[in-house]
């Protein structure tokens, strides 16, 4: 058992941990941040993403101790006056969420990439969310809301696309 | 919320957190084969969550500022400490020139959440067939620095990995660095194939360095069999000058003489047939200047 001390998402949080509890459990289960979400429990799903002093980290191949005197930041945390982003506009605007489990981390994924490269192309889109699933499929819609902040590339509507069939 | 499957928890352990070098070989010489030594732990998290491991104690080493350094020495090498991230180094730059073909295989490794946390030394280390930066020190020459209660020593990364999951390394050991001596003129390529998967079904790195007589050439395969191997045809060829005629006879040499294994991602004919497109890739694009 060790007492850690984490600032997450600008409040710093203490509690007593087990050596062996997940960052996953600690946030979700000490600290009830339920829009990190446990799904595959192995680094393949990409659904519990936070960002950890600055890098976007899978939180369940991370343990709680390691975060001790860290920063870590959540979806809730990109907007701490609690309005929606732009990225968070632009995915209600397209329809980038349909069941929702997986959009927390598609919005964090996707505001850091926006932030650190603002005229992001679907090539970086890409490459930076290849670590992400999402069941339902909107693979598509999410790269029109990253498209419409970037300016990159536009890229044409999936359904603008299935009118012309 | 974890529900007792050991797929989400993790065994009870002892975490450690030192500070220096030597903290970390005091730590392991007490524990012994109890501990692991923990970089990214990206491998280690998961292999305990299955029960393939169960240490007592896990010394974690981010903090040691020994093992954070890169050193670059222009006209000797570069020397990687064992808690570099594989980011840590892609962002860094330091990957150019006669190392491009180790930047090439770390870039695509798994995907960039999992890379800002794994170590080189980590993915070395494991050991595990399909895993892609074995190949790639190897066509470059790379050592390891092991540090252990009775000492340092040296080991070819080539001779370190001695079967899958196998290395040379004593329980109270740890790999403080990977080293890669510089030679002028090297340039290599690195070619996967993993069929989608995370899983490299096939992979080769190759580098060339020298011109005329002087040419020398490493070509060595991974992912199809249970350790990283070289082919001495495939590099006799490519010795033998670049061009579309010795490419095409690497290309076939390469099937011919790597030994492909048969398992539940690929048959061995289908490994063999990738060794054959992946040494053509890599070579078509040597061949351009």
């Amino acid at each position: 058992m060790t007492e850690i001390s984490v600032n997450v998402n600008g409040r710093v949080r203490k509690r007593v941990v087990k050596d062996n509890e997940l960052l996953l459990d600690f946030l979700r289960d000490r600290l009830e941040v339920r829009s990190v979400k446990a799904a595959c429990w192995r680094g393949e799903c990409g659904l519990c993403t936070v960002k950890l002093d600055g890098s976007l980290v899978k939180s369940c191949l991370v343990l709680a101790v390691e975060a001790d005197g860290k920063e870590v930041m959540t979806v809730e945390g990109i907007t701490p006056d609690g309005d929606l982003a732009p990225i968070q506009k632009a995915f209600v605007e397209h329809g980038a969420a349909q069941c929702g489990f997986c959009t927390p981390a598609w919005v964090l994924a996707t505001h850091e990439l926006l932030r650190k490269k603002p005229g992001a192309t679907e090539e970086d889109l890409t490459e930076a969310t290849s670590g992400l699933i999402c069941r339902c499929g909107t693979y598509n819609q999410i790269k029109e809301a990253v498209a419409e902040i970037s300016g990159a590339k536009p890229i044409r509507r999936v359904r603008e696309k299935l009118a012309e069939a | 919320m974890s529900f007792g499957s050991p797929y989400v928890t993790l065994p009870d352990f002892t975490y450690h957190r030192p500070r220096s070098l030597e903290e970390t070989i005091g730590l392991l010489g007490q524990y012994g084969d109890e501990a692991k030594v923990m970089g990214g732990g990206v491998g280690l998290i998961a292999f305990m969550k299955e029960r393939l491991m169960s240490p007592a104690h896990v010394v974690d080493v981010k903090e040691v500022e020994e093992l954070r350094e890169v050193s670059l020495v222009p006209g000797k090498g570069i020397a990687i400490g064992a808690a570099v991230t594989l980011s840590g180094l892609l962002e860094g730059s330091y990957l150019t020139g006669g190392y491009s073909v180790l930047r090439e295989a770390l870039a695509r490794i798994a995907d960039p959440m999992i890379r800002s946390r794994a170590t080189l030394v980590g993915n070395v280390c494991e050991a595990i067939p399909w895993v892609d930066s074995p190949p790639a020190l190897i066509s470059l020459d790379a050592s390891l620095e092991i540090a252990g209660p009775k000492g340092r020593r040296t080991v070819r990364v080539a001779d370190f990995i001695r079967g899958p999951v196998d290395v040379d390394l004593g329980p109270d050991e740890i790999v403080t660095s990977v080293s890669i001596p510089e030679v002028k003129g090297r340039r290599g390529a690195f070619e996967k194939f993993t069929g989608g998967s995370e899983f490299s079904l096939a992979s080769v790195a190759v580098t060339i360095s020298g011109e005329g007589k002087g040419r020398k050439a490493r070509a060595v395969y991974g992912g199809v069999n249970s350790i990283p191997a070289r082919s001495a045809e495939v590099e006799e060829d490519i010795s033998a000058g670049l061009t579309p005629a010795n490419v095409k006879k690497a290309a076939e040499a390469a099937a011919r003489s790597v030994e492909c294994m048969d398992d539940v991602l690929a048959s061995s004919a289908y490994r063999k047939h990738l060794v054959r497109v992946i040494t053509t890739k890599a070579l078509n694009r040597l061949m351009q200047p």
